[in-house]
């Protein structure tokens, strides 16, 4: 149910985006930060609905708290002549690898599991 | 929780995430920026783009306030002859110096880099197109009576200048490179005599230069986008 979901979402947002208007060169360096802090939020949101403890609330701050601080960032960095947004992508991804290694090591455990009983079951068939 | 709620936000997630990176692809694709590893470059690059956006949004402000001026212009003088004579004398002016966009009859002479192998001649130079050939032909376009002359979108003004600026030529102090696109407003019959034997236009192509005039009934002739001041020329009275 959820992985249709987010499959959907997925192939709508791409149709659209193919066909909407562009934006302006100068703000597609926020543009960018912030993709990769709801690529994060999104990646944490399927990792908390594996643990059971999805909040709709924290999950949402969190799309648009990370996504507007690492814009914030970013503007502040172009101001100080630091790019501070490396920052913020060095804590993005390494989340996301963090999240997606905690989905990997449960569909894995699930998938090693149902072979196991499977086994078991033809084992006791042919005893 | 429910899981419906779950499923639906995800969704609307994902949806958003997905629209973004391929607005963002196709913004940078569009500004064929190619990334470079220097850091510099890049700066460089970005600090460009931003400009020309900025200086394109200027210029489109001040279109539109001309284009108010000219409906001002218009609502003021409807009622009175005298003035309006004398906004028919600035229309016919602004046309004749080029501030504002002709269309009508006339000639497209093409002018295209040879397409030989470099090392096939002597003189690798013979197979580009120089400001000197684009100048020529300018002059026999007057000659023929070209009433309006533009290159590569580039209005001819009185105040215009032709000059070489390595790979590419300057013209009004703007960038244009090969193949150049002459348009000229005239008598299409008599423009097109460039074809002549002993013509320049045979010139260039015995240096196997691509040379191609075409004729057409319709051909748009862009305005002058730069400013011409006049400091030093004062009207004798």
């Amino acid at each position: 149910m959820i992985f249709i979901a987010i499959l959907i979402g997925c192939v709508v947002g791409a149709l659209i985006g193919m066909n909407a208007p562009m934006i302006s060169y100068t703000y597609s360096s926020y543009l960018a930060i912030a993709i990769i802090a709801a690529l994060d939020s999104v990646f944490g949101g399927i990792n908390s609905v594996i643990n059971k403890n999805f909040d709709l609330k924290i999950f949402l701050t969190g799309f648009f708290g990370n996504a507007i601080l690492a814009i914030l960032l970013t503007i502040l960095g172009q101001k100080l002549n630091v790019d501070i947004y490396l920052a913020a992508i060095v804590v993005f991804v390494g989340r996301m690898f963090l999240n997606l290694a905690i989905i990997r090591r449960y569909y894995v455990d699930k998938w090693s599991n149902m072979l196991k009983k499977d086994n078991k079951e033809t084992s006791e068939t042919e005893d | 929780m429910n899981k419906k709620v779950i499923s639906i936000v995800l969704g609307i997630m994902c949806f958003a995430l997905t629209f973004g990176i391929c607005v963002q692809v196709r913004t940078v694709k569009n500004s064929n920026s190619t990334v470079s590893q220097n850091y510099e470059e890049n700066n460089l690059r970005a600090e460009v783009l931003k400009y020309k956006e900025r200086y394109e949004n200027k210029y489109r402000e001040l279109e539109k306030a001309e284009d108010q001026l000219e409906k001002e212009r218009q609502s003021s003088t409807q009622n009175n002859e005298e003035l309006e004579r004398r906004e028919e004398e600035i229309k016919k002016g602004n046309k004749m110096i080029g501030l504002s966009e002709v269309t009508g009859p006339g000639v497209i002479v093409t002018l295209s880099d040879s397409k030989q192998e470099t090392n096939s001649v002597l003189n690798p130079s013979s197979l580009l197109v120089h400001d000197a050939d684009v100048l020529s032909v300018i002059n026999e376009l007057k000659n023929a009576g070209a009433e309006a002359i533009s290159i590569n979108e580039q209005r001819l003004v009185p105040t215009s200048s032709i000059s070489c600026g390595g790979n590419i030529i300057d013209i009004n102090g703007e960038k244009v490179g090969a193949p150049f696109e002459i348009k000229a407003i005239g008598l299409p019959e008599q423009l097109s005599s460039l074809t002549r034997q002993g013509g320049y236009l045979e010139f260039l192509r015995n240096d196997s230069i691509g040379a191609e005039l075409k004729k057409s009934n319709n051909i748009t002739i862009p305005k002058y986008t730069g400013l011409i001041s006049y400091q030093y020329a004062k009207t004798v009275e």
